[in-house]
């Protein structure tokens, strides 16, 4: 008998096919179905990434594109062709609302001027909807940028600061925030009282107040004359206004104002002065960390206000600031964003004043920093290292060898294999500090293969990545003893170190014979260093010497050859003959060009090296008197005998007085 | 030294004997309180403002028109807003969303919150009904990527979807979510959301200003005896207990 089973209920058709016909209905012939898919998909999407992001893929904006240029032309049914306006209008600017991948879309689609164009049509709700998807395209860094000196743009943009509807004012606002970016635009803006306006606005609804105040800093930005003019009787005390926003019941408003304020201060540093407004400022910034809201954007806030800034960073010491960033760390786990902007404030504070570092360091707060080096965000490990890099610049703490033990150098040195380029930036400034380290505990640097991929990063393509790898490799070999200096010279080999000596970059150059410096400082043997492989570090440096025009490229060479100059007979003969080549032309040696330089780094590090040459005790002094002699050095030294530079003068004095002593030992 | 002798004396005396409060009788207080001028304008303003903002259309309308003092917003936008607040305290979420978005489409798309606040509302209004089936849909397809999008809902998210692993929902430890309590918090938040974006203050003066009374009353109440109000609602002055 067959056996008899009822079929189980079909399942629900699977979700995409489910979108996909809804956007089929947007191209139905009847205008009601269209309406109505319209209105379905907007509800879909509204406040739902993830919708946003599956319909955008099976391709909706186009067909609702189409919709609302059609629409916008003109139809039978006036009012069905309103409503369709009002929705499409809305569909597409939630799809930008937020989100790059849909402003993207919604641009290649070319739904922009026809937008542009609903902003004066004869129905309110319509031009309401087109300024609101306008607004969210102009929040985007994907938007065009408005060309205000063209044509009668500017003529627009006073049109949208003057209309009654709140939404194109705001629009208006941000078009500018977005697009205003030199300072001749911000003057065109600022001639064409379109600041008045935006004055005007600090004193209407809440949003007029935030579009307003963005603009206007962006107006204000690093231009003074703007400022002044801002500043002006004519303007109604703006200045007391936005000072006065400061103090609003609403949160942003207040963030927004304090950015303002720090953009003037900024930008025209005799502004804002006053000590009272400069504490207000800082105390309203940690009281916004507070907000649910805003607290993500306010250190970011407070570190533009701070930064680069000593009295600032006093003042905000002060009032306690380190504490309080702490104190949010403490309460943890935090968000990206706020973890972000709470580690770039305090490496702010600590950019300068021991002072902040010490308490930083105190309040064993260095846990949350090492944490965030670990953390998924890229921008989060960025903020960590620059912090790290600040804080390490106390050399009490140096010296003390605080920052050589694992718990900084194990994740410093995996940030060296990140995938973020400028991840791996900060990492290599943090540990250029980090290997400073006075008591030359740097064994533990290269047990966590810190060395090689130094190494490595040593060869990138990235200039920027090549010289700060070098330069972490040269304070690396700072004071360090002969078997680290083997160990990294083995690693990097003679060859790489010669090859970035003469590398096409000068900063790199300078970085690399600043290693060479380093390597040859010491005890006797270090000197041996140069000489490996038929002399090919020391050739390469003496080329250099030759070659080079940057000034700081020549002085470390030529310190270079002074370390290897304190040596033995055998390195005095050899740094000679690098100086003076036997087959030289007759222009000028290396060494007058030095001596006669207007530079006084120059001078001193060549009357250095001549010190050491002309050393008296040493064998061959008298020989190489002699060719100094022959080759006009010795009476350059005379005429250098009271040289404005007092190192210079000292040295050349004693060169000049130990070359006389082997001209009386002679015979 | 004299000088000195004399400052301190001085300084001795000011210091005020404090061992007991000051005590006010209801009488002294009465006549104290009369004195005291409020315009009549004002508490119409008061009385306005509580009932727009709380959304009592017709109310406002006829206090209009026998007060004559003017609404601080537009009538007819208080009419969209009630509707949206009536449908989330009836439990028509997906109806009350369609009307947000009408009303204003930006509000939901930067609320992230309050967005996240309906769906998990709609979400306990399918479980309340029973359609277990198309609630664990629902929570897949809908509240699920919230959680993806934003970690900080993560915690009230599995809280709401626990839900569904309870047979008997009523007397469950996380039964408050179905309970009415809860569509009325909702509703207040998308409230609160659409005054906002219409610029208009969300909460009414009023309950700040009782606030400040008792307060103030607390305060006093440190440093003196007097007649209290502890009824708001009936506002009688109580004597104080000598």
């Amino acid at each position: 008998m067959p056996a008899s089973a009822s079929s189980p209920p079909p399942p629900p058709p699977p979700t995409n096919s489910r979108h996909e016909d809804l956007i089929g209905r947007l191209s139905s012939s009847s205008t009601h179905a269209k309406l109505k898919a319209l209105r379905d998909l907007k509800n879909q999407i509204i406040g739902n990434r993830t919708k946003k992001l599956c319909f955008l893929k099976l391709g909706a904006v186009p067909p609702i594109t189409s919709i609302l240029s059609s629409a916008a032309g003109g139809g039978d049914d006036a009012e069905l062709n309103v409503s369709l306006i009002i929705q499409s209008a809305a569909a597409i600017g939630s799809f930008a609302c937020g989100f790059d991948d849909g402003v993207k879309a919604v641009l290649d689609a070319g739904v922009f001027n026809i937008l542009l164009s609903l902003i004066s049509y004869p129905n309110d709700k319509v031009v309401s909807a087109a300024a609101r998807s306008l607004k969210f395209i102009y929040q985007s860094k994907l938007a065009p940028r408005y060309d205000f000196l063209q044509g009668n743009n500017m003529e627009f943009i006073q049109s949208l600061l003057n209309s009654e509807n709140e939404n194109v004012t705001g629009l208006g606002a941000s078009i500018i925030t977005h697009s205003c970016q030199t300072n001749m635009q911000q003057k065109a803006l600022s001639d064409t009282g379109i600041i008045k306006k935006l004055i005007c606005m600090l004193g209407g609804s809440v949003t007029q107040k935030e579009a307003s105040l963005e603009s206007l800093a962006t107006i204000l930005k690093g231009n003074p004359d703007v400022i002044l003019k801002f500043m002006e009787p004519e303007n109604g005390g703006a200045l007391g206004t936005v000072n006065e926003l400061t103090k609003d019941k609403n949160a942003r408003t207040r963030l927004l104002a304090c950015m303002c304020l720090i953009v003037i201060r900024n930008s025209s540093p005799s502004c804002l002065q006053d000590l009272r407004i400069k504490t207000k400022l800082i105390l309203i910034l940690l009281e916004l960390l507070e907000d649910d809201q805003v607290g993500d954007e306010a250190p970011f806030a407070l570190s533009s206000l701070i930064a680069e800034k000593e009295d600032l960073q006093v003042l905000a010491f002060e009032a306690n600031v380190i504490d309080k960033l702490v104190n949010h760390l403490r309460k943890g786990p935090l968000l990206s964003r706020r973890l972000e902007g709470i580690l770039i404030a305090l490496a702010n504070m600590c950019s300068r004043l021991e002072r902040c570092r010490d308490r930083l360091l105190s309040l064993e707060a260095m846990k949350f920093v090492t944490d965030a080096l670990s953390q998924d965000s890229g921008e989060v490990r960025a903020a960590a290292c620059i912090c790290l890099k600040n804080v390490s610049r106390s050399v009490k703490n140096l010296s003390a060898g605080l920052f050589m033990n694992e718990n900084f150098v194990v994740p410093l040195v995996r940030l060296l294999f990140d995938d973020l380029t400028f991840v791996q930036v900060s990492a290599l400034d943090a540990i250029s500090n980090i290997v400073v380290d006075f008591l030359a505990h740097k064994k533990i640097f290269m047990q966590c293969g810190g060395v090689k991929q130094l190494v490595q990063l040593s060869k990138s393509m990235d200039s920027t990545i090549r010289v700060k790898a070098v330069c972490a490799l040269r304070n690396l070999t700072f004071l360090v003893n002969d078997q680290c200096k083997e160990e990294i010279l083995s690693e990097l080999t003679q060859l790489t170190l010669g090859s970035l000596i003469c590398d096409p970059e000068t900063c790199v150059q300078e970085q690399s014979l600043s290693l060479v410096r380093n390597l040859v400082d010491g005890p006797l043997d270090s000197i041996q260093h140069v000489f490996a492989e038929d002399a090919l570090l020391l050739h390469a440096v003496g080329q250099q010497l030759q070659s080079a025009s940057k000034a700081e490229v020549l002085i470390q060479g030529m310190y270079v050859f002074t370390n290897v100059a304190s040596g033995n007979e055998v390195h005095k003969e050899a740094v000679m003959q690098e100086l003076f080549p036997p087959l030289a032309n007759d222009s000028e040696s290396v060494m007058l060009k030095f001596l006669h330089s207007d530079d006084s780094r120059l001078r001193t590090a060549a009357v250095w090296a001549l010190v050491n040459l002309t050393f008296p005790s040493s064998s061959g002094a008298f020989g190489r008197v002699m060719k100094l002699r022959n080759a006009g050095v010795v009476s350059q030294l005379k005429n250098m005998v009271n040289d404005p530079c007092l190192d210079v003068k000292l040295r050349a004095r004693t060169a000049l007085g130990q070359s006389m002593t082997s001209d009386d030992g002679s015979t | 030294m004299s000088l000195l002798w004399h400052f301190i004396n001085g300084l001795a005396q000011i210091v005020p004997m404090a061992t007991s409060k000051k005590v006010i009788t209801r009488e002294e207080w009465e006549k104290k309180l009369n004195d005291v001028r409020i315009r009549k304008e004002d508490m119409n303003k008061l009385v306005m403002n509580f009932l727009v903002t709380e959304g009592y259309v017709e109310a406002a309308e006829k206090f209009r028109k026998e007060s004559g003092t003017d609404p601080d917003i537009d009538l007819a936008t208080i009419t969209d807003r009630m509707a949206v607040k009536k449908a989330v305290q009836a439990g028509n979420v997906e109806d009350a969303i369609e009307k947000v978005n009408d009303l204003n489409p930006e509000i939901l798309d930067t609320n992230p919150q309050l967005f996240f606040h309906l769906q998990q509302q709609r979400l306990i209004e399918l479980i309340r009904n029973g359609k277990v089936e198309e609630a664990l849909e629902f929570a897949q397809e809908e509240l699920a990527p919230r959680g993806e999008e934003n970690q900080s809902f993560l915690e009230e998210l599995e809280k709401t979807v626990a839900l569904l692993a309870f047979e008997d929902v009523s007397n469950c430890p996380i039964g408050e979510l179905l309970d009415v309590s809860q569509r009325l918090k909702t509703a207040s938040e998308v409230n609160a959301a659409i005054l906002t974006s219409q610029s208009h203050e969300k909460d009414p003066k009023l309950p700040s200003l009782l606030k400040m009374l008792l307060w103030a009353q607390n305060q006093l109440g440190e440093k003196a005896v007097y007649p209290r109000i502890n009824d708001l609602s009936t506002a009688t002055l109580e004597d104080p207990a000598v």
